[in-house]
């Protein structure tokens, strides 16, 4: 082998990518020619230089990715588990939640669907009923809420006693105290998750308020929904450290049937660590059936440098 | 030399649990499965993906989409190459994306000026400690500099063959498999992105 093609083949050489003859010819080589075995010296130092400067991951970043991409998928069935879990109200709330989860974009449109289906359900049972009453001769905008008597008269016509709302659109600033308390009590709309979400939505900013707070501790437990519950958690991160709520998340934490809304409390419980919260996740260990929440739980316990289990 | 160090160790964690059982699991759909298949695969994805991006930020987007892509596609996987060529070739995909986009909009800097001078953004570069020889960390952040113009130099294929290569220390035939390319071709690609590296180190090695 000539100098001019020894030098070509070092780097392929110094990474032991060559044919075995070629490899053969460039040792024979470089036995006798100094200027070549110093090129090969260059190559190795340079390789040194290059493995000195390799960058490692910090040592917290894959576990961090590890629980951002596990929430991710919570929000996201693969399809393989949709075809195989065939409970439409799980099917239901699983779309329903995804509408407010920012992160994955296509599963909007199972979202909408839950929607539309909310509407068509809605209708099918409320829609016969005297709630949904609109006559005529009522105003144009209300609806019947209830009827008080039905009284027949001689002359064979029916006098019909009832009462009647009007729908009214109120707008105003988030700060104007009228809008609050409608949106509280929104918040609190018994029949229409979508309006409960948008409340806690708008809400959650405000948990400053005695008030809203209340009502976002409400949600977190009381409501049906995992989405709400999801979206009053997010607004009480800025309390985590706060007696009363640190009480009701441990309640949460062990009571709530969502492992997002679980995985969620363990990440405000554990930003504030005191004993009572390494109790708490002492015991669902023992009874978490989810393989996450546990391993997260666990972790938690680690970090707090607290025994996995209680003895 | 780190000859097929990561692979390796990548291969024997997941080896100790039967990958193929681990990922028709998947399959079906059990999320504890895909969850152990990405602990077996997840430093060396961040890994990759630091190294060529330099930076943890870029590195988190690529691992979740990445592994998102895998949740998403799995039931896909006919096992007609190895888990591990299959997830490198979502991720190498992912980061020449990055690498294309950065070099639409220009390569960023190596280094970074902070209230104590240019610093470079590899933090682990500084490796001699606060009490080095003042010489030396000044020639050690020469290199640096040097060392960032020099992959920046490279095109986002030359930087990705480089990297699996040296860093990862994958074989050239397995590179070209993940890459959609020849062991040729990506031979061609590491001994271009070696010659022009040392050409732009000239005399600091």
């Amino acid at each position: 082998m000539t100098c001019d093609a020894v030098a070509k083949a070092i780097p392929l050489y110094y990474y032991g990518e060559l044919e075995p003859a070629v490899e053969d010819g460039m040792e024979e080589h470089l036995q006798f020619c100094t200027g070549c075995r110093l090129e090969l010296e260059r190559q190795r130092a340079f390789a040194a230089e290059l493995d000195r400067r390799q960058l490692l991951p910090p040592p917290d970043l894959a576990a961090e990715c590890r629980h951002e991409l596990i929430r991710a998928i919570y929000r996201e069935e693969a399809p393989a588990v949709r075809h195989r879990d065939s409970d439409p109200w799980r099917l239901f709330r699983e779309a329903f939640e995804s509408l407010w989860h920012p992160g994955i974009r296509f599963t909007r449109p199972a979202g909408a669907v839950a929607l539309v289906a909310l509407g068509f359900f809605a209708a099918r049972f409320v829609g016969s009923g005297p709630a949904s009453l609109n006559l005529a001769g009522t105003a144009p905008d209300s609806i019947v809420s209830s009827i008080r008597s039905v009284q027949p008269d001689n002359a064979g016509r029916v006098q019909i006693s009832l009462d009647e709302t009007h729908r009214r659109v109120v707008s105003g600033r988030l700060d104007d105290q009228n809008i609050q308390r409608l949106l509280l009590a929104a918040a609190r709309e018994q029949d229409n998750p979508g309006v409960r979400v948008e409340s806690v939505e708008l809400l959650k900013d405000r948990s400053a308020s005695a008030e809203v707070r209340s009502a976002l501790l409400e949600a977190v437990t009381s409501d049906a929904n995992p989405g709400v519950r999801l979206k009053a958690l997010e607004g009480l991160k800025s309390f985590a450290g706060d007696a009363e709520v640190r009480k009701t998340l441990a309640q949460v934490l062990l009571e709530d049937d969502n492992p997002a809304v679980r995985i969620q409390v363990i990440d405000l419980l554990i930003a504030h660590k005191d004993d009572a919260t390494v109790s708490v996740l002492q015991t669902l260990v023992g009874k978490e059936d989810n393989g996450y929440v546990r391993m997260r739980c666990q972790n938690a316990l680690r970090e707090m440098n607290a025994s996995v289990g209680t003895f | 030399m780190l000859q097929d160090a990561a692979g390796a160790v990548s291969a024997r964690a997941v080896a100790k649990v039967d990958e193929a059982a681990v990922i028709r699991a998947v399959q079906h759909g059990d999320q504890d499965a895909f969850e152990q298949l990405v602990r077996a695969y997840d430093q060396s994805v961040l890994r990759l993906a630091m190294n060529l991006l330099r930076s943890s930020e870029d590195a988190r987007d690529v691992y979740q989409e990445a592994f998102l892509r895998v949740y998403r596609n799995i039931h896909s996987f006919r096992f007609d190459c190895s888990f591990h060529t299959w997830l490198y070739r979502i991720v190498t995909n992912i980061c020449l994306d990055h690498l294309r986009k950065r070099k639409v909009r220009r390569e960023e800097p190596a280094t970074v000026e902070t209230a104590d001078g240019p610093v470079d953004r590899m933090d682990s570069f500084e490796h001699e400690g606060p009490h080095a020889d003042p010489e030396r960390r000044m020639w050690n952040r020469q290199l640096g500099d040097r060392i960032g113009a020099a992959l920046s130099d490279l095109t986002p294929r030359e930087r990705m063959v480089f990297e699996l290569r040296h860093y990862q220390g994958l074989r050239l035939r397995t590179i070209g498999d993940m890459l959609g390319t020849s062991e040729e071709a990506a031979k061609n690609c590491l001994f271009r992105a070696t010659q022009k590296m040392r050409v732009v180190l000239g005399d600091f090695v």
